[in-house]
């Protein structure tokens, strides 16, 4: 930023004390330092699921998982619904910088408007979630803990595979309890992961609804500047990075 | 020390007006239909586009090529994808690009790390898996794996 050389400029000693050496707020800072605890916290589970796969001789194919759209049940759609919902996410990311970028011109109307977009995609995307989790918990009677009786029978499970790899299919027919332990670990990391990260979406609606009414109010206008939503952008499109990872993770691989 | 002269300059810096502590949001752009305003907005734009067609390709392959193209090649094209689009997301949206250099730096070598925990732990599964395969508890029935 050339705001950022000319202040350095002006003052040689660095950490002489009385400015911030990075240039930046405390509160911003620490934003930037919660996000990596919590990249590490999902880096974590997503490197958890990672080795259950990788420990495991077969494992549910995404495309076949996935494959479902609202109202148009029985069609064959794999991967259509979860890109309605990454780009439901993107676009919520936009709205959400472009909610910053108006803040940085202490533009209220143009804040207060991005931000209520951003709310939208917020809460469309949490719609969309909700909807996949109850399709996989009632159609697919996939949910924590699901699939771990040994007497279940393979054709409960074995809807989640991609059966016409041979390997595969072979797989299911001379070990289905491997399986169907596969299946129960998949549902297990699918539910955590996807609902940590559902929890905080839900987390940076409300954040957002509260900056709202700050912005309606004027708050931030009485205090001179929209700093909190650059702060919660932050948080939101951290939120939207780790989608990146999970729709990585368990719609592509 | 001429820091102590100006010490209650200071202390009325950190609890009141912080506009001298640091540049960033504190310098107010004034004029929102600018130029300079105008083109970071095209820039965050073409970033959702950038961002919008990778996803598009990512879609692409897993519905039409996943089942023909081996694994390995795979993941390394959907992980190459996934770290263009995190570089976008980071750089441009949250602004890391506008930080000062030693600041990205700070927020960014602790994820160094990632790159041992992936490698560790992926191997240690494949460990297990080809374990797994050569031990004789498989010959003892299914019950035992899959437990």
């Amino acid at each position: 930023m050339s705001q950022a050389t000319a202040t350095t400029a002006q003052e040689p000693n660095l950490w002489g004390g009385g400015r911030s050496p990075f240039n930046v707020s405390y509160g911003k800072m620490m934003m930037w330092f919660f996000l990596l605890s919590d990249a590490l916290t999902f880096g974590a589970f997503l490197i958890s699921y990672g080795t259950t796969r990788f420990f495991s001789a077969v494992w549910p194919d995404a495309n076949t998982v996935f494959k479902s759209f609202p109202f148009l049940e029985g069609h064959n759609l794999p991967l259509v619904f979860v890109s309605l919902m990454t780009f439901i996410l993107i676009m919520s990311s936009v709205t959400m910088v472009l909610a910053v970028h108006a803040g940085h011109y202490g533009d209220k109307k143009s804040v207060a408007t991005w931000l209520l977009w951003t709310i939208i995609g917020g809460i469309a995307f949490l719609g969309c979630q909700a909807w996949e989790w109850t399709h996989l918990a009632g159609e697919c009677g996939g949910l924590w803990g699901t699939f771990t009786n040994v007497n279940t029978p393979v054709h409960e499970y074995q809807q989640f595979f991609n059966m016409e790899n041979k390997e595969v299919a072979n797989m299911l027919h001379t070990q289905p309890l491997v399986a169907m332990q596969s299946t129960h670990n998949f549902f297990n990391y699918f539910f955590t992961i996807t609902g940590f990260h559902g929890g905080h979406v839900t987390s940076g609606v409300i954040f957002n609804i509260l900056m709202l009414v700050n912005t309606v109010n004027g708050t931030y206008e009485r205090r001179g500047h929209y700093e909190m939503v650059e702060k919660i952008g932050l948080y939101w499109h951290f939120v939207d990075l780790v989608w990146v990872f999970v729709f990585t993770c368990f719609y592509l691989l | 020390m001429s820091s102590h002269a100006n010490n209650d300059n200071i202390q009325a810096l950190y609890e009141g007006d912080q506009s001298k502590l640091y540049s960033g949001v504190m310098s107010h752009h004034s004029d929102v239909e600018s130029t300079e305003s105008k083109t970071q907005i095209k820039k965050i734009w073409k970033v959702f586009w950038v961002l919008l067609a990778i996803t598009i390709v990512e879609v692409f392959i897993g519905m039409q090529l996943s089942h023909s193209v081996s694994r390995e090649i795979l993941a390394f094209v959907y992980l190459s994808l996934t770290l263009v689009k995190a570089g976008f997301i980071v750089y441009v949206f949250m602004h890391l690009g506008d930080e000062k250099k030693n600041f990205m730096v700070t927020v960014l070598i602790p994820l160094v790390l990632f790159v041992w925990f992936i490698i560790a732990f992926l191997a240690d599964g494949s460990f297990w898996l080809h374990m797994n395969d050569t031990s004789k508890a498989r010959d003892h029935g299914t019950e035992q794996i899959a437990k």
